[in-house]
């Protein structure tokens, strides 16, 4: 089959989209159901696509793919709700601020470590070797196959995300995000299911880290910069935070816009795409983290779970 | 061997506690048995303090509280909901991003009662809440956000119920209304409630017994009937 009519671009473009549509839905948990503000979904998503990208270039695997795949990434992943567990724990008492300290701190560490520790990560050059775990015979049929498994995952996620909306688990959520004491007094395990939430959700932003560490085949310290984090915030601040469907909107509407939409299909002079879009779009979503915390700290599409549920009720 | 008596469904033995370096309650020694129980004191006094403390939110610097004998003072606030005990906060006292039925519900986990049967049993006490329960608990007007923490707590299905202030800020008919079902929970179920109040006058209407709370110490505990605006003075320390 020839894939000649498209676009490589496109599918790695697409990819990326489809990767923060999964982070914001994690987030859209942590964040908009429980209120565990973090600010370092790239701490997280990094330590997972560092891991897996080390696990698999510098281990010498007795076995071929898929489990060298396999393996990286449930490690990764593994490593990364450890690491969710752990600043949880720490950040489980501490107001939204100590939170967004606790979690942009644990993302400068990760950068860090993936700085200095060179000899694993191949540091500030960035490391090569990786691959998919399987060989369609062209690089583009391979990609597309990897967009699929992406889209896939990250379909899961969603049906995650939607199940936990509808379980008392879900509900739980929701009362410590507006009122954890009152919620302890009642005879919850608040920290407790905090701390799960929160390493479930980790975990599976370092498994979204892995994949993407397929997807580029190469670690490169620059994707561990503040974007990524921007990128989702961004995406679920406009969807709205209370919602199922928020995250994937906001971040069709946002990250979609620029790196798809404008991407391909707005005629722009080529240096453009190299120097002006990357900054107006950083800027967008830094102006729109602030414009919608300071009007609308709801998110632009808010209280849309709630109200459908009211209208659920009267109609039925 | 004498036949020993009943332990008082609460009781409380110097109770120390407050917050960080700040000590608030500097002693206080009472015993609830199954009554309504009205706390008095001052702005100030420490009567959010001593519910939350017994809730188990604020911990215990010294002394101790038992529930029917058994002594919670070391217990954990998780574990006080399933001994028996409801608590219904001055502020903060629901979940204002779930419904008033996820409200209910929440409360309606603990336990083995079927969830349908502790709902009408609030409805049948909270007539008003049968037509809410689809809203958002944080649109509800301040008496029936009262209602909803209140039935939130019911569900728990308590033996013993702590109301802050339960109506501070309703409308006089309001708050006429709320003493009524209390006392009503009261006689009705057989829970025990132990209330705050500043309103001298009000919380003698409903309790059996009140006790004022004043610079961190408890007064003598007063019969209701037996209060009299000198001996209300001078547990005041006025
Ligand atoms: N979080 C806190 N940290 C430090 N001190 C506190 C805190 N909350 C209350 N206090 C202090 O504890 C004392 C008792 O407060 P408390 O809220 O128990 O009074 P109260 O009797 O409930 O008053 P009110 O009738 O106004 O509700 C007050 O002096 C108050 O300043
Ligand atoms: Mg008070």
């Amino acid at each position: 089959m020839s894939l000649d009519w498209l676009d490589a671009f496109l599918v790695s473009g697409t990819f990326g989209v489809v990767e923060i549509v999964g982070l914001g839905l994690l987030l859209h948990l942590q964040v908009g159901l429980t209120r565990i503000a973090n600010f370092g979904v790239v701490g997280f998503w990094g330590l997972g696509l560092y891991t897996f990208g080390v696990l698999y270039v510098q281990v010498d695997w007795p076995f071929g793919e898929p489990w060298q795949f396999l393996f990286s990434a449930l490690a990764a992943s593994l490593a990364a709700a450890l690491a969710g567990l752990v600043v949880a724990w720490l950040i489980a008492d501490l107001d939204s601020d100590g939170a967004l300290v606790g979690t942009l701190g644990f993302s400068a560490i990760v950068l860090i470590l993936a700085t200095t520790q060179d000899q694993l990560t191949g540091g500030a050059l960035g490391l090569g070797g990786l691959g998919f775990p399987y060989d369609l015979g062209t690089t583009k049929a391979n990609e597309l196959l990897w967009l699929a498994l992406m889209t896939a995952l990250v379909g899961l996620i969603l049906g995650y995300v939607w199940w936990v909306h509808r379980t008392p688990y879900g509900r739980l959520l929701i009362a410590i995000g507006s009122n954890e004491p009152l919620a302890r007094s009642m005879g919850k395990h608040t920290t407790g299911a905090k701390l799960t939430l929160f390493a479930i959700t980790c975990g599976l932003m370092g498994l979204l880290g892995a994949m993407h560490g397929v997807m580029v085949r190469f670690l490169d310290i620059g994707s561990l910069d503040v974007g990524i984090t921007l990128a989702a915030l961004a995406g679920l601040i406009l969807g709205g935070t209370a919602r199922v469907w928020g995250a994937v909107i906001g971040v069709l509407l946002t990250v979609g816009l620029f790196d798809i939409v404008i991407q391909f299909y707005v005629p722009l002079p080529q240096e453009w795409f190299t120097q002006a879009i990357p900054v107006l779009r950083e800027a967008v979503f830094g102006a729109l983290l602030v414009v919608v915390l300071l009007f609308r700290p709801q998110g632009l599409l808010g209280q849309m779970r709630r109200s459908k549920l009211i209208r659920a009720m009267h109609d039925g | 061997m004498a036949e020993p008596s009943a332990p008082p469904i609460l009781e409380v033995d110097g109770l120390h506690s407050g917050y960080g370096d700040v000590p608030v309650l500097k002693g206080l020694d009472f015993a609830v048995d199954s009554e309504v129980f009205a706390i008095l004191g001052a702005n100030g006094a420490g009567k959010t303090t001593l519910l939350a403390t017994l809730a188990r939110l604020l911990p215990v610097t010294d002394g101790s509280i038992r529930l029917g004998g058994k002594d919670v003072t070391a217990h954990p606030a998780s574990e006080t909901a399933r001994l028996g005990i409801g608590y219904v906060p001055q502020e903060a006292a629901i979940f204002p991003d779930l419904t008033v039925f996820e409200n209910l519900s929440i409360g309606g986990m603990i336990g083995e009662r079927p969830l349908e049967q502790g709902l009408e049993e609030v409805f049948e006490t909270f007539p008003d809440l049968r037509d809410k329960v689809g809203l958002r608990a944080g649109d509800l007007s301040g008496g029936e956000s009262r209602m909803v923490a209140c039935g939130r707590a019911l569900m728990q299905d308590p033996s013993v119920l702590l109301l802050d202030e339960p109506t501070a800020g309703l409308s006089p008919l309001y708050v006429e209304l709320f003493f009524q079902k209390i006392a009503e929970i009261h006689s009705g179920r057989g829970v025990t409630i132990v209330l705050t109040e500043q309103n001298a006058t009000l919380a003698l209407g409903v309790a059996d017994r009140v006790m004022v709370l004043s610079l961190g110490l408890g007064s003598e505990v007063m019969t209701a009937a037996d209060v009299t605006t000198d001996r209300l003075k001078e547990a005041y320390k006025l």
